[in-house]
């Protein structure tokens, strides 16, 4: 029974390393190649720094190769080809979807994919759920608003392609999108880990629903960095009685790793498809070795209406030296995207990972699971505070939770905090995106 | 029991139909229904390739 094998592709999921690295070093050389002959961005790029496609030859060859940044996109947009400038390695009538980046960083960045580089994302992705467990006899809920950010279109089509019933959430509100649950006993769903978190509150609070009882089975996180966070993965699993998976992708690259049905703790790269290189933030070495922390510069091995070649994500990752229960040879990163460069910062001259309040917060019982930081500077000091929600029941408890909450933090991230207590559902409630972390030393 | 993949006779596989649709494609500039759907099923085989061609006859 085809339901009952383990891989999407046994033969690449499981091939040796030697092999997969053969294979990785080919298509990087093909993409390169690419690049170089059908954009007038990357050929510019590799010509500055003195390459052509015959001194690819190594892995060692490859770090020679300029990386392309999200300004560096950013600066070409909007010309010709316009809308998406010479990265552009297609003819625009070639191109089928539009896609752009949420803009958590800046400028939206602009996407063109062809309809055989959309087939690819819906490949990437079919991988995802079918190592997750989605199988045809699957009903999957999309609640997501089908729009221009590419977030979980990829997943409604991957999950067509694995036979699985489709029913897109689109533009329901979050208690009709339950009640449709409901209705149709839907039994995988896709979402931020944030408002998987919010629909289980609603169905609750709105509804008078248990979500654990709504029969869902399992659910895939992407957007944000919670589903690897284990108090919030932990606090959707228990809401909705549900196995919960991260994944991490992008617009700009494709989707790129994904959490096994082992749970192995981290996220394998999907390196049949992608080469993943961990640099060294401050001496720009590529890290090798397990358990050293750097930024992730990536290639999309088959993208090609605006190839993705060695793109500084600035995305916080390190390798697992363990290999995966799950028999798949893909490394794994331990505990999936820990932050990105940029949002993590000093405070107080200690270093910072929003990450690591996340983890504090929703460990705790009585809290709720939304907050925001804020960082600011007043004269030379520095402070940071924190805005947490007290747990309906738990408004009794306050004394004992600040206590808790204080000790967690001191020991997690090694700061001190102010700390602000509000009512329950006061902090904003975010359905793709949130911005929990507020840097005010930067607009001072 | 789980009949072993034969990888060579996919490749073969994809390889004629891969051959097919490029003829249908040629033969059909003038017929939009046609060269439209075949770019599809391209893309599709491409998907293919991916999955097995790209692996055959890769040295061990």
């Amino acid at each position: 029974m085809i339901s009952e094998q383990l891989y999407w592709n046994p033969v690449l999921e499981t091939m040796p390393l030697e092999r997969l690295r053969a294979l990785q070093l080919r298509k990087f050389k093909a993409i390169f190649t690419w690049a170089y002959e059908k954009s007038r961005f990357h050929r510019a790029l590799y010509d500055k720094a003195g390459l052509t496609p015959s001194d690819i030859r190594t892995f060692r060859d490859i770090r020679q190769v300029p990386k392309v940044e999200k300004s560096m996109m950013r600066g070409i947009q909007c010309k010709d080809p316009f809308p998406y400038g010479d990265a552009l390695c297609v003819p625009l009538e070639e191109v089928s979807n539009f896609r752009q980046t949420s803009g958590t960083t800046g400028q939206p960045v602009y996407q063109a994919d062809t309809w055989q580089d959309w087939e690819w994302w819906a490949e990437c992705w079919a991988a995802i759920l079918w190592a997750q467990g989605y199988r045809p006899s699957d009903r999957v809920f999309i609640p997501f608003g089908y729009n221009i950010f590419v977030a979980f279109w990829a997943g409604h089509y991957a999950a067509e392609k694995l036979g699985c019933e489709v029913a897109p959430g689109g533009v329901l509100d979050t208690q009709a999108r339950i009640l449709k649950i409901r209705e149709l006993r839907a039994t995988a769903m896709m979402g931020t880990p944030t408002y998987m978190l919010g629909m289980a509150d609603a169905a609750r609070s709105k509804l008078g629903i248990a979500p654990g009882t709504l029969g869902i089975k399992r659910i895939t996180c992407a957007g944000e960095p919670g589903a690897s966070v284990p108090a919030t993965k932990k606090r959707i699993e228990e809401a909705w009685n549900a196995k919960v998976f991260d994944h991490a992708g992008a617009t700009e690259i494709g989707a790129w790793s994904f959490e096994c049905l082992d749970q192995p703790g981290g996220l394998h790269v999907n390196e049949a498809m992608f080469l993943v290189e961990i640099e060294d933030v401050e001496t720009g070495e590529i890290i090798e070795e397990p358990g050293r922390r750097g930024k992730m510069v990536i290639t999309a091995l088959d993208r090609m209406a605006m190839p993705c070649v060695r793109f500084d994500s600035k995305d916080v990752i390190e390798w697992d030296g363990a290999p995966c229960s799950c028999g798949r040879t893909f490394r794994l990163i331990k505990g999936g995207v820990v932050g990105r460069v940029d949002d993590i910062t000093k405070v107080k001259g200690v270093l910072l990972a929003p990450v690591a309040i996340e983890e504090v917060v929703r460990g705790i019982e009585g809290l709720g699971s939304e907050y925001e930081v804020v960082v600011e500077k007043q004269g030379d000091s520095e402070t940071i505070k924190l805005k947490v929600e007290v747990s309906p029941g738990a408004e009794g408890r306050v004394k004992e939770i600040e206590s808790e909450l204080r000790h967690q933090l001191r020991l997690k991230t090694n700061l001190g905090y102010e700390i602000e207590f509000y009512d329950y559902g006061s902090l904003p409630r975010y359905e793709v995106k949130a911005r929990r972390f507020k840097d005010l030393r930067k607009t001072a | 029991m789980t009949a072993p993949v034969d990888i060579e006779k996919m490749d073969e596989k994809i390889r004629q139909l891969k051959e097919s649709a490029l003829d249908l494609s040629a033969m059909a500039n003038e017929f939009p229904a046609v060269k439209r759907n075949v770019a599809r099923v391209l893309a599709s085989i491409k998907m293919l390739e991916l999955n097995v061609c790209d692996v055959v006859g890769f040295p061990d």
